[in-house]
């Protein structure tokens, strides 16, 4: 199926993107997704994972007033992100619920140049969830299962991983801008298939939801029911910065040294709590 | 590859890998095995010879292997007979299981034959939210305490298989394929599709890969020709979601909240012994997986070709949708779409 034919489309996403995303927009996606994505053209109009360019126009759309209005995204470095080849966008977690990954998957979708459809990595239970993991999906996200990353890398695609995992997230109030200990695959990987790690530190999310409580719910395999305490976020500024690449040579060998990737993981982490300890430093209050 | 035994040979696969063999001038016989009588359609060439034989009774295949097969002195043997629907109880294990197994024992003890190539099915392996999309050799096989016999069936027939791999002289391959759209050829989508409204759970739509028989009749006479020993995921050229095919296949599709889908289903099943059956697709309307043919290309030399021949192509889908109702809702958005 050749760009700019038909694509087999639900009707349901073809209005939405119809309806929330400009034409302009839409074959912008198209064009992303059919440049970065060999198997676009034999596959429907989908990637293996279920990514479609009107689904990207939704997400662009969706995540365009929190972007805009609501979290005020500040962001800086985009250079660091290297225009072609595999690379990790590796950021601190945290909110209570995932809207700084929603806002880092937003400024790249806008701000990588030429553009590129970030793939953030999202833990495997979000695929579960009914509706959401669909147009998580749709909009690029993949299950955080390990032969999904080694295949985007493979396919030089653009993640966004989050190394504290659901622990980043969930952490009290008090922990704020405290790092939980970082897990080493995304080094792991790099090394194995020559990434480069983008370092990425969010300031802004970790006041908009504080959390009060967890409910022992496992719902749909989530790990547990977070209560927040305020219904909606509040509006913080979100201050968003990417340090310079770290980059790793392919090594199949180094990555399976349990003590180079750990040297690695720290190097990581170290490097994104330097971008929140600058920004913190600058940050000249929660809303401004 | 002179002299081939093809089990299963009358299904629609089969025949297409009967026409491709009869294709090839160094094909010197072509030994077809069906449970049922002489076909007129396969009795064309001269070269081939149609047997009849019940694989699930083991004095059948021991009269086929020490008869036929080593008078003829076969080479190759490319084992692909299954139950064409969804039938549990001990003659289908016998079929499946025991027939495979006593199929390659006995021809181990046949010195013409060199090569045993068996399909199997990309339904062994697992369907979750926690496991990757991309299917490799490698990922997690569906056995459990909740798994139907069906799939038991053919995860112990696929492993009986593979556990001859390195111990036989004979090479073995063991092709894991994707769901071949088409009848009699073991695949619960057919079945799935076979019905007018396609229940499907709400907020899910996972990613399916499927093969043309074209392409899978390929496969199996790459790896008939190969001496490659070891277990392919053999994809086909189409993946998209289950929607896509519903709509593809030009049924009414219908989601309804995930837990009423099985018991739906089942119901159905009980009520008109319809093929589908839900258990045996359990997770499959859910989460998605495609196989990964990385192995089946550099060592086969695999690459599916052949799309799928779809019932509706893409534009009489979107038409089709119109049609139906103009004055509706959907028909009206439709119209509103088409013009934008």
């Amino acid at each position: 199926m050749a760009r700019g034919e038909l694509i087999d489309t639900p009707d349901w996403i073809r209005l939405l993107a119809k309806v929330v995303a400009p034409r302009r927009e839409r074959e912008r996606f198209r064009a992303m997704l059919a440049e970065e994505r060999r198997a676009f053209e034999r596959s429907h109009g989908y990637d293996v994972f279920g990514a479609h360019p009107d689904g990207a126009a939704i997400a662009h759309f969706v995540t365009g007033f929190l972007y805009d209005r609501w979290f005020r995204v500040k962001s800086e470095g985009h250079a660091h992100i290297p225009a072609t080849g595999p690379v990790i966008v590796a950021a601190n977690h945290s909110g209570t619920l995932p809207f700084d990954a929603m806002m880092i998957y937003a400024d790249l979708l806008r701000r990588t140049d030429p553009p590129r459809l970030p793939r953030a990595v999202a833990d495997s239970f979000v695929a579960g969830l009914p509706f959401i993991g669909l147009l998580f999906a749709r909009a690029g996200v993949v299950g955080g299962a390990r032969r999904n990353v080694e295949y985007l890398l493979q396919e030089d695609e653009l993640l966004l991983i989050f190394p504290e995992g659901v622990p980043g997230i969930s952490k009290r109030f008090g922990q704020r801008y405290q790092l939980q200990r970082f897990r080493g695959g995304h080094v792991e990987l790099a090394m194995k298939y020559g990434a480069s790690i983008v370092p990425a530190g969010l300031v802004g999310a970790e006041e908009q939801m504080p959390q009060i409580a967890r409910l022992p719910l496992r719902l749909f395999g989530a790990p547990f029911l977070p209560v927040p305490a305020t219904p909606l976020p509040l509006p913080v500024r979100y201050h968003l910065a990417y340090g310079e690449p770290i980059r790793f040579e392919r090594d199949p060998e180094a990555a399976d040294d349990p003590v180079r990737i750990r040297e690695g993981t720290e190097r990581v982490q170290s490097a994104v709590q330097e971008l929140i300890d600058r920004q913190l430093a600058e940050r000249e209050g929660l809303f401004r | 590859m002179s002299r081939v035994l093809v089990t299963g040979g009358t299904t629609t696969v089969g025949r297409a890998l009967v026409r491709k063999l009869l294709a090839d001038p160094d094909v010197e016989r072509v030994l077809v095995v069906g449970n049922e009588p002489q076909r007129s359609s396969l009795a064309l060439d001269g070269r081939l010879t149609h047997l009849q034989a019940d694989l699930a009774r083991e004095r059948s295949v021991r009269s086929l292997v020490f008869g036929p097969v080593r008078e003829e002195g076969v080479t190759t043997i490319v084992h692909m007979a299954t139950h064409r629907a969804v039938v549990e109880g001990e003659r289908a294990h016998a079929l499946h299981v025991e027939g495979t197994r006593r199929l390659l024992h006995f021809a181990e003890r046949v010195p013409s034959v060199r090569r045993f190539v068996y399909r199997s099915f990309g339904s062994v392996y697992a369907r979750d939210a926690r496991l990757p999309v991309r299917i490799d050799e490698d990922h997690p096989l569906r056995i459990g305490t909740r798994t139907p016999q069906t799939i038991l069936d053919r995860v112990e027939a696929d492993l009986a298989v593979c556990a001859r791999m390195g111990m036989s002289r004979i090479s073995i391959a063991v092709l894991r394929c994707a769901e071949c759209l088409a009848p009699g050829a073991g695949s619960q989508l057919w079945d799935y599709l076979q019905s007018k409204v396609c229940l499907r759970p709400m907020g899910f739509d996972p990613m399916i890969n499927v093969i043309s028989d074209e392409d899978l009749s390929r496969a199996l006479l790459l790896a008939a020709r190969s001496d490659a020993e070891g277990i392919f995921t053999i994809p086909g050229l189409d993946t998209l979601p289950l929607s896509r095919i519903i709509a593809r296949f030009g049924r009414r599709d219908v989601p309804i909240p995930g837990p009423a889908v099985r018991p739906l289903y089942r119901l159905r099943r009980v009520a008109i012994r319809a093929d589908f059956h839900p258990d045996v697709s359990r997770g499959r309307l859910h989460f998605g997986g495609v196989l990964d043919g990385e192995r089946a290309a550099k060592v086969l030399g695999y690459e599916p070709e052949t799309p799928v021949r779809w019932p509706l192509q893409l534009t009489e889908v979107s038409r089709r949708s119109m049609v139906r109702n103009p004055r509706s809702l959907r028909g009206r958005v439709e119209r509103w779409l088409s013009r934008q």
